[in-house]
Protein backbone atom coordinates (compact mmCIF):
# COMPACT_ATOMS: atom_id res chain seq x y z
CA UNK A 1 0.00 0.00 0.00
CA UNK A 2 1.50 2.90 -1.63
CA UNK A 3 -0.27 5.73 0.61
CA UNK A 4 -0.23 4.43 4.48
CA UNK A 5 -3.47 4.87 6.42
CA UNK A 6 -2.27 7.38 8.73
CA UNK A 7 -2.00 9.80 6.20
CA UNK A 8 -5.59 9.62 5.08
CA UNK A 9 -6.84 9.57 8.59
CA UNK A 10 -4.38 13.06 9.38
CA UNK A 11 -6.57 14.65 6.49
CA UNK A 12 -9.56 13.81 7.55
CA UNK A 13 -8.86 14.79 10.97
CA UNK A 14 -7.66 18.13 9.61
CA UNK A 15 -11.23 19.27 7.26
CA UNK A 16 -13.32 17.84 10.48
CA UNK A 17 -11.22 20.29 12.34
CA UNK A 18 -11.64 23.01 9.68
CA UNK A 19 -15.62 22.08 9.39
CA UNK A 20 -15.70 22.24 13.83
CA UNK A 21 -13.98 26.01 13.62
CA UNK A 22 -16.80 27.48 10.58
CA UNK A 23 -19.34 25.51 12.60
CA UNK A 24 -18.35 28.02 15.64
CA UNK A 25 -17.29 30.50 13.79
CA UNK A 26 -19.88 31.65 11.15
CA UNK A 27 -22.84 33.84 11.94
CA UNK A 28 -24.95 32.57 8.34
CA UNK A 29 -27.05 29.46 9.11
CA UNK A 30 -26.82 28.08 5.61
CA UNK A 31 -22.81 28.48 5.97
CA UNK A 32 -22.71 26.40 9.22
CA UNK A 33 -24.98 23.75 7.47
CA UNK A 34 -22.26 23.79 4.79
CA UNK A 35 -19.37 23.40 7.73
CA UNK A 36 -22.11 20.70 8.93
CA UNK A 37 -21.91 18.75 5.47
CA UNK A 38 -17.95 19.42 5.93
CA UNK A 39 -17.56 16.94 8.60
CA UNK A 40 -19.61 14.33 7.95
CA UNK A 41 -18.17 14.62 4.99
CA UNK A 42 -14.30 13.75 7.28
CA UNK A 43 -15.71 11.38 8.88
CA UNK A 44 -16.57 9.68 5.79
CA UNK A 45 -13.22 9.68 4.71
CA UNK A 46 -12.64 7.85 7.75
CA UNK A 47 -14.98 5.62 7.65
CA UNK A 48 -13.53 4.17 3.60
CA UNK A 49 -10.26 4.36 4.92
CA UNK A 50 -10.37 1.87 7.82
CA UNK A 51 -12.53 0.00 5.37
CA UNK A 52 -10.23 -0.30 3.04
CA UNK A 53 -7.23 -1.18 5.41
CA UNK A 54 -9.03 -3.64 7.16
CA UNK A 55 -10.60 -5.29 4.29
CA UNK A 56 -13.72 -4.71 5.65
CA UNK A 57 -17.02 -3.47 3.83
CA UNK A 58 -18.36 -2.18 7.31
CA UNK A 59 -16.45 1.21 6.83
CA UNK A 60 -18.45 1.79 3.39
CA UNK A 61 -21.85 0.59 4.23
CA UNK A 62 -21.82 2.95 7.48
CA UNK A 63 -20.47 5.53 5.03
CA UNK A 64 -23.56 5.18 2.62
CA UNK A 65 -25.88 5.36 6.00
CA UNK A 66 -23.87 8.73 6.81
CA UNK A 67 -24.54 9.67 3.04
CA UNK A 68 -28.12 9.04 3.69
CA UNK A 69 -28.54 10.54 6.66
CA UNK A 70 -27.03 13.50 5.36
CA UNK A 71 -28.96 14.05 2.77
CA UNK A 72 -32.11 13.60 5.15
CA UNK A 73 -31.06 16.14 7.30
CA UNK A 74 -30.08 18.97 4.46
CA UNK A 75 -33.84 18.55 3.10
CA UNK A 76 -35.38 19.32 6.44
CA UNK A 77 -32.80 22.20 7.62
CA UNK A 78 -32.79 24.11 4.77
CA UNK A 79 -37.11 23.95 5.08
CA UNK A 80 -36.47 25.34 8.85
CA UNK A 81 -33.89 28.29 7.03
CA UNK A 82 -36.42 29.09 4.20
CA UNK A 83 -38.98 28.98 6.87
CA UNK A 84 -37.12 31.53 9.04
CA UNK A 85 -36.20 33.49 6.08
CA UNK A 86 -39.86 34.30 4.84
CA UNK A 87 -41.06 34.95 8.18
CA UNK A 88 -38.37 37.98 7.72
CA UNK A 89 -36.07 37.03 10.82
CA UNK A 90 -32.33 38.00 10.43
CA UNK A 91 -29.95 35.13 9.35
CA UNK A 92 -27.77 35.06 11.92
CA UNK A 93 -27.71 32.38 14.23
CA UNK A 94 -26.66 34.25 17.35
CA UNK A 95 -30.55 36.51 16.67
CA UNK A 96 -32.07 32.87 16.55
CA UNK A 97 -33.11 32.47 20.01
CA UNK A 98 -36.82 32.00 19.82
CA UNK A 99 -36.58 28.95 21.14
CA UNK A 100 -34.49 29.52 24.23
CA UNK A 101 -36.94 30.51 26.65
CA UNK B 1 -0.40 7.41 -6.54
CA UNK B 2 1.54 8.94 -3.77
CA UNK B 3 1.25 11.94 -6.03
CA UNK B 4 -1.76 12.17 -6.76
CA UNK B 5 -2.80 11.52 -3.30
CA UNK B 6 -0.89 14.79 -2.47
CA UNK B 7 -2.59 16.57 -4.96
CA UNK B 8 -5.97 15.95 -3.88
CA UNK B 9 -5.06 16.27 -0.36
CA UNK B 10 -3.80 20.12 -0.85
CA UNK B 11 -7.16 20.52 -3.23
CA UNK B 12 -9.04 18.97 -0.07
CA UNK B 13 -7.39 21.36 2.44
CA UNK B 14 -7.57 24.64 0.66
CA UNK B 15 -11.17 24.19 -0.50
CA UNK B 16 -11.58 23.31 3.05
CA UNK B 17 -10.46 26.48 4.28
CA UNK B 18 -12.95 28.33 1.55
CA UNK B 19 -15.79 26.35 2.81
CA UNK B 20 -14.95 28.23 6.03
CA UNK B 21 -13.47 31.66 4.91
CA UNK B 22 -14.83 32.75 1.89
CA UNK B 23 -17.42 35.68 2.81
CA UNK B 24 -20.24 34.84 0.30
CA UNK B 25 -22.01 32.18 0.81
CA UNK B 26 -22.18 31.58 -2.74
CA UNK B 27 -18.60 30.82 -2.79
CA UNK B 28 -18.77 28.90 0.37
CA UNK B 29 -21.07 26.33 -1.89
CA UNK B 30 -18.93 26.46 -4.60
CA UNK B 31 -16.04 25.51 -2.54
CA UNK B 32 -17.69 23.18 -0.79
CA UNK B 33 -19.02 21.37 -4.17
CA UNK B 34 -14.86 21.51 -5.06
CA UNK B 35 -14.30 19.77 -1.91
CA UNK B 36 -16.86 16.96 -2.37
CA UNK B 37 -15.74 16.28 -5.88
CA UNK B 38 -11.77 16.25 -4.05
CA UNK B 39 -13.41 13.99 -1.58
CA UNK B 40 -14.89 11.76 -4.17
CA UNK B 41 -11.72 11.24 -6.21
CA UNK B 42 -10.05 9.91 -2.46
CA UNK B 43 -12.81 7.22 -2.63
CA UNK B 44 -12.11 6.21 -5.82
CA UNK B 45 -8.13 5.75 -4.43
CA UNK B 46 -9.62 3.79 -1.43
CA UNK B 47 -11.16 1.33 -3.83
CA UNK B 48 -14.42 2.66 -3.22
CA UNK B 49 -15.94 2.96 -6.50
CA UNK B 50 -19.55 2.39 -4.93
CA UNK B 51 -19.01 5.58 -2.43
CA UNK B 52 -17.45 7.26 -5.24
CA UNK B 53 -20.87 7.06 -7.28
CA UNK B 54 -23.11 7.70 -4.34
CA UNK B 55 -20.75 10.84 -3.60
CA UNK B 56 -20.89 12.50 -7.06
CA UNK B 57 -24.65 11.75 -7.28
CA UNK B 58 -26.43 12.67 -3.77
CA UNK B 59 -23.62 15.20 -2.20
CA UNK B 60 -21.88 17.06 -5.32
CA UNK B 61 -25.41 16.46 -7.53
CA UNK B 62 -28.62 17.02 -5.10
CA UNK B 63 -27.54 18.48 -2.30
CA UNK B 64 -25.31 21.18 -3.02
CA UNK B 65 -27.78 22.09 -6.10
CA UNK B 66 -30.06 22.72 -3.22
CA UNK B 67 -27.83 24.57 -1.57
CA UNK B 68 -26.90 27.07 -4.51
CA UNK B 69 -30.52 27.38 -5.55
CA UNK B 70 -31.46 28.37 -1.58
CA UNK B 71 -28.36 30.74 -1.73
CA UNK B 72 -29.39 32.30 -5.88
CA UNK B 73 -32.73 32.66 -3.98
CA UNK B 74 -32.61 34.10 -0.63
CA UNK B 75 -29.66 36.82 -2.04
CA UNK B 76 -27.97 36.23 1.62
CA UNK B 77 -25.53 39.48 2.28
CA UNK B 78 -21.78 38.72 2.96
CA UNK B 79 -21.74 37.23 6.41
CA UNK B 80 -21.40 39.34 9.85
CA UNK B 81 -19.17 37.10 11.45
CA UNK B 82 -16.12 39.34 9.50
CA UNK B 83 -16.81 42.48 11.33
CA UNK B 84 -13.67 44.15 12.48
CA UNK B 85 -12.76 43.46 15.83
CA UNK B 86 -14.46 40.19 16.31
CA UNK B 87 -12.29 37.72 18.61
CA UNK B 88 -14.23 34.70 17.59
CA UNK B 89 -12.01 33.72 14.47
CA UNK B 90 -8.95 34.18 17.03
CA UNK B 91 -10.82 31.91 19.55
CA UNK B 92 -11.84 29.70 16.58
CA UNK B 93 -8.26 28.83 15.30
CA UNK B 94 -7.02 28.58 18.88
CA UNK B 95 -9.52 25.58 19.11
CA UNK B 96 -8.76 24.13 16.20
CA UNK B 97 -5.24 23.70 16.62
CA UNK B 98 -5.76 22.37 19.79
CA UNK B 99 -8.36 19.98 18.26
CA UNK B 100 -6.32 19.17 16.02
CA UNK B 101 -3.30 18.35 17.83
CA UNK B 102 -5.56 16.17 20.12
CA UNK B 103 -6.51 14.20 17.08
CA UNK B 104 -3.10 13.90 16.01
CA UNK B 105 -1.95 12.55 19.15
CA UNK B 106 -4.68 10.15 19.88
CA UNK B 107 -3.56 8.52 16.47
CA UNK B 108 -0.06 8.27 17.33
CA UNK B 109 -0.34 7.17 20.87
CA UNK B 110 -2.97 4.00 20.32
CA UNK B 111 -2.22 3.58 16.94
CA UNK B 112 -4.26 1.63 14.28
CA UNK B 113 -6.13 -1.62 15.24
CA UNK B 114 -8.35 -3.65 14.14
CA UNK B 115 -9.15 -7.47 12.95
CA UNK B 116 -8.80 -7.45 9.07
CA UNK B 117 -11.93 -8.60 7.73
CA UNK B 118 -12.32 -11.31 4.30
CA UNK B 119 -12.94 -8.07 1.85
CA UNK B 120 -9.79 -7.92 0.19
CA UNK B 121 -9.51 -6.08 -3.02
CA UNK B 122 -8.93 -9.08 -4.98
CA UNK B 123 -11.99 -10.32 -3.15
CA UNK B 124 -13.80 -7.52 -4.18
CA UNK B 125 -12.82 -6.81 -7.68
CA UNK B 126 -13.96 -11.13 -8.26
CA UNK B 127 -17.27 -10.23 -7.56
CA UNK B 128 -17.62 -6.69 -8.08
CA UNK B 129 -17.89 -3.58 -6.04
CA UNK B 130 -21.38 -3.00 -6.06
CA UNK B 131 -22.30 -6.22 -6.02
CA UNK B 132 -20.50 -6.87 -2.69
CA UNK B 133 -21.75 -3.79 -1.00
CA UNK B 134 -25.53 -4.37 -1.82
CA UNK B 135 -25.10 -8.01 -0.97
CA UNK B 136 -23.86 -6.45 2.60
CA UNK B 137 -26.63 -3.89 2.07
CA UNK B 138 -29.44 -5.89 2.01
CA UNK B 139 -28.47 -9.40 4.52
CA UNK B 140 -25.99 -7.96 7.43
CA UNK B 141 -27.02 -4.23 7.21
CA UNK B 142 -30.89 -4.92 6.40
CA UNK B 143 -32.35 -3.26 9.63
CA UNK B 144 -30.22 -0.01 9.19
CA UNK B 145 -31.44 0.05 5.67
CA UNK B 146 -34.43 -0.34 6.33
CA UNK B 147 -34.08 2.59 9.59
CA UNK B 148 -32.90 4.98 7.21
CA UNK B 149 -35.55 3.83 4.54
CA UNK B 150 -38.19 5.09 7.38
CA UNK B 151 -36.13 8.42 8.33
CA UNK B 152 -35.94 9.37 4.33
CA UNK B 153 -39.51 9.08 4.16
CA UNK B 154 -39.94 10.85 7.57
CA UNK B 155 -37.91 13.42 6.20
CA UNK B 156 -39.56 14.02 3.03
CA UNK B 157 -42.51 14.56 4.57
CA UNK B 158 -41.28 16.80 7.22
CA UNK B 159 -40.04 19.31 4.68
CA UNK B 160 -43.34 18.86 2.45
CA UNK B 161 -44.91 19.95 5.66
CA UNK B 162 -42.74 23.12 6.66
CA UNK B 163 -43.00 24.00 3.01
CA UNK B 164 -46.87 23.97 3.20
CA UNK B 165 -46.86 26.12 6.55
CA UNK B 166 -46.14 29.55 7.15
CA UNK B 167 -44.66 30.93 10.15
CA UNK B 168 -46.18 34.09 11.40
Amino acid sequence: MPVPAYTFLLLSGAVFTLGAIGFMVRRNPLVVFMCIELMLNAVNLAFATMSRYLNSLDGVVFAFLVITVAAAEVVVGIAIIVQVYRAGRQMDVDELDLMKE
Amino acid sequence: MVVGFAIVAAWELVTAVGVVAFRKPMYNALSLVANMLGLAVLFLMLNAQFLFAAQIIVYAGAVMVLFVFIIALMNPEADISFRPGGTEWVYGVVFGVIFAALLAALLFNRGLTGRPGAFTPEVIAAAGNVQTIGTALYTRFLFPVEVTSVLLLVAAVGAVYLAMRRIR
